[in-house]
């Protein structure tokens, strides 16, 4: 763990320029810097994975903005997708193809969508699905003042783990966790695609019951919850449509300005 | 061209995973077993039925009869989904189970049986099973709590596709409330001997799993769910028990009374955001259990006691589903005149006062009751007492 926190801490400190120019971007999308993290695959354990700059969502992709996607592609609402691309629960959160149900938020984060609408969604936007690599290092980027504090937030996190309420996901932006460049919720809201959420190496590994303890790239709780989160997206189907699997998109860094 | 290549690459790890599968699929026979199931079959489909189905699949601590000649194939189905559940007075968490209760249903067969295992991934969908039994009460229906050895289901037996959901229904102790949390899930039953990497696989939420496996060895085995983290998945509430009776039986089998499965098993729960308890892990990981409870709750064989008379002979399948911890089973004012270690017939003992079990194994004692009263039964190693494994058998005059 003290290894990882010192890790942070460099990250940390070698990307404040850059954070900091981060905030002046377009509404609600962030620049993330270049840097590397700690990965649980065993592909690459002990050895930082880097990742190249980019830019991401500051929050999921809400219902309402999914509806605005909807309302000029109707070849991915409810009634036209084909089933090669969704599993039948696709968007039941809505009445009909454009109308959410009466109890559901358009803030709340859209969820119920298939890793092939996600993806169309972020390419109409422009851009992509966060590369699991981008999504683990910008959701890691977290700043703990100590290794207990990165325990705790561990225990909460595993904690949500065994309790996602996917009936009542709570609002986009409402979790109060925030990475240090302002990304918020990638913890504790619902989970995420990305876009290769199957990497070769997970047949590999299997998913049995020593898997958990090959993964942990250390024996701390943070990399355990990261095994978890691996395990449990990697079990998904493109065409799963689930009610904690959500997504936000990435987009890749502007070019510079003259 | 960016989607298409996306789309290629998803493509390309379908067909990793589909050449990776190689399980046995000739039947073929070692010293009169059976080996070689076919493959397993994974599939989507909006099945909504019941959601544990078998004529030989009962709630804790009944058993049923297998009133059948011989070896028989039967169609199990349980499904894994989610349930909000009461484990210990006041405390209430949304359990991940097989069939809607912790521990899942019993599921007896006889040695030499095959059977054909399907379950559904529905923790994604609310799945009722507390429909009120007005209707059965009506007909003056028996709904004396789940002890005792008859599995009385005439009435409307065939509204229920098994005599678990009758018994639910009847008895709902622990007040089980549907809810949502899409996790994948597996199952691993140890009565089987397969590949795991093909039967024991973990599938998502919407999916179906079905599989052939054969009770080659007689005795009480756990199941449970794989899935990594296992220690989560277990202690989240996925394990039940199989009972495969010997094809000879044991050789106590026309002397015996009562016969009951009581089940063994550890909560890691702290309180989470409202009254609602969660998974704590880090009790889990120091195995630290808030609860060890057998049938699943604190106080459930006290409220709802095993019943016999004096001078019967009692017959309890014993299995310590832990996830983590040791079981040291005994029955205070009693002594097991018979111990099947793993209830396999071969495995015989005699005159033991505790039966030692790390976690998943399991024993089929046989006790005389010898007077009218009490006798609890308990985890002699008495930090785990403390936290609720204890029961009551309660035992009336000599008939």
């Amino acid at each position: 763990m003290l290894r990882n926190i010192i890790h942070i801490i460099l990250i940390c400190a070698a990307s404040l320029s850059a954070a900091a120019a981060g905030t002046a971007q377009n509404r609600g999308i962030i620049e993330i810097p270049a840097g590397s993290y700690h990965s649980v695959l065993p592909e690459v354990v002990g050895e930082p994975v880097q990742v190249a700059a980019f830019r991401l969502d500051e929050t999921a992709v809400t219902n309402a903005e999914f509806l605005e996607f909807l309302k000029v592609n109707p070849e991915w609402t409810r009634s036209e997708i084909p089933p090669v691309f969704a599993g039948s629960s696709y968007l039941e959160q809505w009445q009909d193809d454009l109308q959410l149900q009466d109890d559901r938020n358009g803030n709340e984060p859209v969820t119920r969508v298939s890793w092939f609408a996600a993806n169309a969604y972020c390419g109409w936007k422009g851009g992509r699905l966060p590369t699991l690599h981008e999504w683990e290092y910008a959701a890691q980027a977290m700043d703990f003042t100590s290794a207990k504090e990165a325990d705790r937030f561990s225990y909460e996190l595993i904690g949500w783990y065994s309790a996602v309420d996917a009936e009542k996901t709570g609002l986009t932006g409402s979790t109060g966790i925030e990475n240090r460049y302002g990304v918020k919720d990638l913890f504790g809201l619902v989970m995420e695609w990305v876009e290769d959420f199957k990497p070769p190496v997970g047949e590999d590994i299997s998913l049995d019951c020593g898997t958990v303890g090959r993964m942990k790239g250390d024996s701390s709780i943070y990399s355990y919850a990261m095994s978890i989160r691996f395990i449990t997206r990697m079990s998904f189907d493109p065409a799963s449509t689930t009610g904690m699997l959500g997504f936000r998109c990435a987009y890749d860094p502007l070019p510079p300005v003259n | 061209m960016k989607r298409f290549m996306n789309y290629l690459a998803v493509m390309l790890f379908i067909a990793t995973g589909l050449t990776t599968v190689q399980a046995q699929t000739q039947e073929y026979t070692i010293d009169g077993m059976i080996f070689g199931m076919p493959e397993a079959t994974v599939f989507t489909d909006d099945y909504d039925g019941p959601p544990v189905v078998g004529d030989y699949v009962t709630m804790l601590p009944k058993l049923a009869k297998l009133d059948y000649e011989g070896n028989r194939h039967h169609q199990v189905r349980l499904d894994t989904f989610v349930q909000e559940i009461e484990v210990a007075e006041g405390v209430r968490y949304r359990a991940w189970t097989f069939g809607g209760m912790v521990p899942g249903p019993v599921i007896h067969v006889r040695e030499g049986d095959r059977i054909t295992f399907t379950m559904k991934n529905r923790s994604d969908e609310m799945v009722q099973i507390n429909e009120p039994v007005s209707e059965l009460l009506m007909n003056g229906e028996n709904t004396g709590g789940p002890s005792g050895l008859d599995i009385s289901y005439e009435v409307n037996e065939e509204e229920f596709a098994s005599p678990y959901l009758k018994q639910i229904r009847e008895n709902n102790y622990m007040n089980t409330q549907p809810s949502i949390m899409p996790m994948p899930h597996s199952m691993d039953f140890h009565s089987g001997t397969v590949a795991k990497d093909d039967k024991w696989r973990t599938i998502a939420p919407g999916e179906t799993i079905q599989f052939d496996w054969v009770a080659n060895y007689p005795g009480t085995y756990i199941y449970h769910c794989g899935t990594p983290s296992v220690l989560m998945h277990t202690a989240m509430g996925q394990h039940g028990v199989v009972v495969v009776s010997p094809k000879e039986g044991y050789e106590t089998d026309d002397r015996i009374d009562h016969e009951y499965v009581v089940v063994q098993s550890e909560y890691y729960l702290k309180k989470g955001a409202g009254d609602i308890y969660q998974y704590d892990f880090e009790a889990a990981q120091n195995i630290n259990p808030s609860h060890v409870v057998f049938n699943g709750h604190q106080t459930i064989l006290h409220d709802q006691p095993l019943k016999a008379n004096a001078g019967e002979r009692v017959r309890i399948h014993f299995s310590n589903n832990g996830p983590s911890q040791t079981s040291s089973f005994h029955v205070i004012g009693a002594i097991f005149d018979r111990v099947w270690m793993e209830g396999h017939p071969d495995n015989e003992m005699k005159g033991m006062q505790t039966v030692l079990l790390g976690a998943s194994n399991s024993a089929t004692v046989e006790f005389i009751v010898p007077e009218e009263g009490k006798y609890i039964l308990i985890d002699h190693e008495f930090a785990d007492a403390e936290k609720g494994a204890t029961g009551t058998l309660s035992a009336g005059p000599r008939q």
